[in-house]
């Protein structure tokens, strides 16, 4: 009964990658819808827009209250992405509410969520059902009194140079993002409880999220380095989703302006958000970090075939090709930390592979000497990367009877003496019966 | 809301807003930042060229409003562009002539006057057979563009093409693309409009004044449907946002501006459009800033270009270089009057009216003129004499100008706010810290602080006493200074922080940390806390964040119900590292004598059956009692040799076969052997009865 549904899903499998094989294609589609509430912000974040469009995605701008907005038809998603900068929206228009877009996400889509001061309870709410939460005073925006942008038009220290990034190449980009990060607007918190989300930029020590027009009463909730800028979240179904509590750091504006963070000589003539932005979008849709993993193997050594069972104490040789999604084709994953269990209830051998630096991972590893039925498994799981998790299952059986040691030389005294025994009974036999 | 209602006190009303509500974007007039924009955003392709004739238009006639070198060189490029559409005019759309004729005009490029005339033919031709908006529009706009080169392009007939343009105007001031279709658009207001100057500027006789002063109303009227923020910028909108035919506000207003602009310059007398909207148009186009797109950026500095030249009113932009003044640095207010492309305004005043404090108290309301750099262009005033302390302040400026037959030419808006932050340095001094005992009151230990650098006081306290930090802040004017951000922070090891917000009078700022009330408030967690004090301002140059150093708690035991500690984020990279290797513990191979050992017990097995041997021979035994009959002796023979046989195969048990095959073998030996054992018994018993009887 097992057998026939585990060969379907084998060739289902099979056909998978034989298709992503075959077109090498992408992990995802390259539809975006792009919900605003405003369609000037059209215009005034053009630039982050034509960035993601000369990437090759289709972008499909739409008011956030259109009444003929939806995300799925006769059951298709007709998006593969959300870019959702729409901060002051109370409700968004036709079939779309909070629970669509998380259904949206939950079915492993992607989405970019900007926020300013104007968020909505909707924004809110749907970036708390992402594990952040934003600060719940509404006329909160953070404020840093020694990291923030020096603007001879901007006097409230409320546009802020953010540089505390999070240390991954594969989130940010290999290129390390020198100029500071000009952020205006509400800060949040991940939620400790949630170990999905990621502060990508954090705000320096000394920010608080405060009303910058009212004098405090109270202690801020939000403070220091506890305050995210810019998080992100990765769902267990890999679907990707950055919260960022700027809109403005999108904008054309922050992107082609300069930067100087006071008390700071060097002025940068471009402020880092271009960069950032280009790199956190790539990886939010899947343009990097994405792994994949074919041809999973093992066989004994010195053998080339997939055996059906192994017996305890064979040595075995495993091997598995990873390759990482680049934007435009497949190319080897190169790391030195993935690892293999061989499993069965608890890990019994758990072993780093090695990599020839073309995307293949082997090892090499005897069989331990208890028998019932094993697993191969991988779990790979690296920070900003995709979730690999594949099994495969394998028997293993004690030895067979005559697979034992035959000539012990502890027993020979043993045997010496029952086939001398066996010579003096045949002896025996005949002084018995014939002596006379 | 306010904006819509023209009257003065609408106005009024808008300042006030201004002065309440920041802002959108700060606006200055076009700068070098726009150049290199433009510059980036209409580079053109690797083959030197911009796309389709529309796009080389744009970024030509862009370089040129902004006097980019860079058009120069485009030139023969784009003139050979320009020169193959024009070649061809007969097979033409009239949309590609206008660009290419417009692109020629551009660059200067030399066309033959017989291209042009054949040009001009076709246009005409257009003009007689369409009843379509746009089509009129290119081909007016390619004949005004081929007459301003200097060449001969007469319209046949300006009065029913007029007419025929007017006809699609609908009564709230816009208009229809086509006699077809019902709906009417802002976008299209604009086109006509400028389709109209064309038609006025290309007839050799004066059109009807009628119909002129006819759609000066319908100006009037497209500009009450004018759309604004709060901030006082204006902007057009299409009233019906429908996907296929939304352009959006910048290519809409630019559409408008061109328009209305390109037609009061043709006409003559004045159109009565408030002088408030025009200038906030120019907000709203300079409040874009940086734009994002080529088309945007084109949209944006043309009709900048036209608002500066426009025969309606002049938008004449207040703004500052800079809004933040240092006190240290002894800053001058400096204000800039300028067009919108930053030329210099004419003669004018500037004064500053009212400074407003950030709870709308009135600072100071003096009348102060501010003097006039003729150099730099910019106004100034010295801050110092007017003796206002650090904080942030709404500044009032007024502007008048100076000769009173301006005010027809240029829209200044009166009277303009400004918010402005004065920083300068606060002096903290007096910095006390200590641990006081609850019921005495008595300070056990107080140790002066200096705040201006990080100190590493160490203190330790049980619950029943009280920590005690006090300091003072004062403005470079003397005054006591509340800055918005005076947290002190306490942070155990254990990550978990407490922030306190430092109460300040009027004298100094002073916390007084009860521990009794506050260990449910602290988890009762004992141990090692990290003192921070945060004091930052907008006003305050000098903003720290000092480490004080550590207070060594000493708490109670927490009761079973006491709140726990909330939990701390884990760090993400302590997650996602790679496990520790796992290797399994083979089960060891059972212990065995040494070889030589069991061959000498191998040999000590074998002495018995060799004495057992000697022992047979010693005896001297013999087999004579085999039996000598063939038939008898055959059976005892093969009796043996199936013992033998079955010995034999109890050795080859061992040494190869396995249990099965060993049995199988044996039941036929068993067989064999039951039947000549029998035969051999049954023989020798009746052989030894026979010998008894005997």
């Amino acid at each position: 009964m097992v057998a026939p549904r585990h060969l379907a899903a084998l060739l289902l499998l099979l056909l998978a990658v034989a298709t992503v094989a075959g077109e090498d294609e992408g992990p995802r589609g390259r539809r975006l819808l792009v919900l605003l509430d405003d369609l000037s912000v059209r215009s005034s974040h053009s630039a982050f827009f034509g960035s993601l469009q000369a990437r090759g995605f289709d972008l499909d701008f739409r008011l956030a209250d259109d009444p003929k907005l939806s995300l799925h038809r006769y059951g298709q998603y007709l998006y593969d992405g959300l870019v959702l900068f729409a901060p002051s929206t109370p409700r968004f228009g036709g079939s779309v509410d909070q629970n669509a877009v998380l259904e949206f996400i939950d079915a492993g889509h992607d989405m970019i969520l900007a926020a300013d001061s104007t968020a909505s309870d909707l924004i809110r709410g749907i970036a708390t059902e992402c594990g952040v939460d934003f600060d719940e005073d509404q006329e909160a925006m953070v404020i840093d009194h020694i990291n923030y942008a020096v603007m001879d038009v901007e006097g409230d220290h409320t546009l802020i140079a953010g540089d505390d990034l999070i240390q991954s190449d594969v989130i940010l980009g290999s290129k390390k993002i020198e100029a500071p990060i000009l952020f205006r607007g509400i800060g949040h918190a991940a939620n400790p409880s949630n170990g999905l989300v990621l502060k990508v930029l954090s705000a320096s020590p000394s920010a608080y999220s405060a009303n910058p027009k009212t004098k405090l009463g109270s202690p801020p909730s939000l403070t220091g380095s506890a305050i995210s800028l810019v998080s992100v979240m990765q769902a267990r179904n890999n679907a990707r989703v950055l919260i960022s509590g700027s809109l403005d750091l999108f904008s054309n504006r922050f992107l082609k302006s300069g930067v100087q963070k006071v008390g700071s000589k060097t002025r940068h003539e471009r402020a880092g958000n271009e960069q950032f932005v280009t790199e956190t979008s790539k990886w939010v849709f899947h343009m990097r970090g994405h792994l994949k993993a074919v041809s999973v193997k093992h066989h004994k050594v010195g053998e080339t075939n997939e055996p059906g069972m192994y017996r305890i104490n064979d040595d075995l040789e495993y091997s598995v090709e990873i390759y990482e999604w680049s934007g435009t084709s497949w190319k080897p994953y190169v790391a030195d930390d993935v690892q293999v269990q061989f499993y069965m209830m608890s890990p019994y051998v758990l072993k780093t592979l090695s990599t020839d630096k073309k995307g293949l991972y082997s090892t090499s590893f005897k069989v331990p000497d208890v028998y019932g039925v094993f697993q191969f498994k991988v779990e790979y799981q690296r920070l900003g990367y995709t979730c690999l998790s594949f099994t495969k299952q394998i028997p293993v059986r004690p030895y067979r009877h005559n697979e034992y040691e035959r000539f012990i030389a502890s027993a020979y005294p043993y045997y010496t003496a029952s086939f001398s025994t066996m010579g003096a009974f045949f002896m025996f036999s005949f002084v018995y019966l014939y002596h006379k | 809301m306010a904006g819509r209602r023209p009257a003065p006190a609408a106005l009024l009303l808008l300042l006030l807003l201004a002065a309440t509500v920041a802002p959108l974007s700060a606006v200055s007039p076009v700068s070098d930042a726009h150049r290199s924009a433009a510059a980036e955003l209409f580079a053109p392709s690797a083959d030197g060229s911009f796309g389709d004739l529309e796009k080389t238009y744009e970024a030509v006639r862009t370089f040129q409003i902004l006097g980019l070198e860079k058009y120069k060189s485009l030139t023969g490029k784009a003139c050979k562009f320009a020169a193959e559409k024009l070649a061809s005019p007969a097979s033409s759309a009239a949309k590609d002539l206008f660009h290419a004729v417009r692109i020629s005009g551009v660059l200067g490029c030399s066309v033959d006057a017989g291209v042009y005339d054949g040009v001009v033919a076709r246009l005409n031709a257009v003009i007689k057979d369409t009843n379509s908006l746009l089509e009129f529009y290119y081909s007016v706009g390619g004949l005004l563009s081929i007459k301003e080169q200097g060449h001969n392009a007469a319209l046949s007939d300006p009065e029913s093409t007029f007419h025929a343009i007017k006809a699609l105007s609908q009564s709230d001031g816009r208009w229809r693309y086509d006699t077809n279709s019902a709906e009417s658009s802002t976008f299209a207001a604009g086109i006509a409009l400028e389709a109209l100057a064309g038609v006025v500027s290309l007839a050799d006789a004066e059109v009807d004044p009628s119909m002129i002063g006819v759609v000066k109303n319908d100006i009037v009227k497209l500009f009450d449907t004018i759309k604004s923020y709060d901030d006082g910028t204006f902007y057009f909108d299409e009233k019906h946002v429908d996907a296929t035919e939304y352009k959006g506000p910048i290519t809409t207003s630019a559409s408008v501006v061109r328009g209305v602009s390109s037609f009061a310059s043709v006409t003559s007398g004045k159109l009565n459009i408030p002088g408030e909207k025009i200038l906030g148009l120019a907000k709203f186009f300079l409040g874009i800033g940086l734009p994002g797109s080529a088309k945007d950026c084109f949209n944006q500095i043309e009709s900048l270009s036209f608002l500066e030249n426009n025969r309606v009113l002049v938008p004449l932009i207040l703004s500052l270089p800079s809004k933040v003044f240092s006190l240290t640095s002894k800053d001058q207010l400096k204000v800039e009057v300028t067009t919108v492309f930053g030329s210099a305004s004419p003669p004018l005043k500037v004064n500053l009216v009212r400074v407003l404090g950030s709870d709308s108290k009135v600072i100071t309301s003096d009348n102060k003129e501010l003097r006039f750099d003729l150099e730099n262009n910019v106004h100034y005033l010295d801050i110092a004499p007017l003796k206002i302390d650090i904080g942030k302040y709404s500044v009032v400026f007024e502007i008048l100008l100076q000769e009173r037959e301006h005010e027809t030419v240029y829209a200044t808006g009166g009277r303009s706010t400004e918010n402005v932050f004065i920083t300068g340095p606060i002096k903290v001094d007096k910095g006390e810290i200590g641990i006081s005992d609850n019921d005495a009151g008595a300070v056990e230990s107080v140790q002066k602080l200096d705040l201006l650098k990080d100190t590493r006081v160490s203190l330790s306290a049980n619950h029943l006493q009280k920590l005690r930090l006090s300091f003072q802040l004062t403005t470079p004017l003397g005054h006591t200074f509340k800055p918005h951000q005076v947290f002190l922070k306490l942070k155990h090891q254990s990550k978990v922080e407490h922030l306190f917000v430092v109460p300040g009078s009027a004298r100094q700022f002073k916390i007084v940390l009860d521990f009794l009330g506050l260990v449910e408030k602290f988890y009762y967690l004992s141990g090692r806390y990290d003192l921070e004090l945060a004091v930052g301002d907008a006003a305050m140059e000098n903003s720290f964040l000092r480490a004080l150093g550590q207070l060594e708690l000493d708490l109670p035991e927490a009761p079973e119900k006491a709140p726990r500690p909330p939990a701390q984020a884990v760090d993400p990279f302590s997650k996602f590292g790679p496990k520790a290797e796992i290797s399994h513990i083979f089960r060891a191979p059972e212990k065995r004598p040494p070889k030589e050992l069991s061959l000498a017990f191998t040999i000590l097995t074998l002495l018995p059956s060799i004495g057992f041997l000697i022992g047979l021979m010693r005896l001297g035994v013999n087999v004579k009692n085999f039996p000598s009959l063939p038939g008898p002796a055959a059976f005892a023979s093969l009796f043996h040799a199936g013992i033998g046989a079955v010995l034999l195969l109890y050795v080859l048990f061992w040494v190869k076969l396995d249990l099965f095959t060993t049995l199988k073998y044996l039941g036929f030996l068993a067989v064999f052997l039951v039947f000549v054992g029998h035969r051999t018994l049954s023989y020798l018993s009746s052989a030894s009865t026979k010998q008894k009887t005997a």
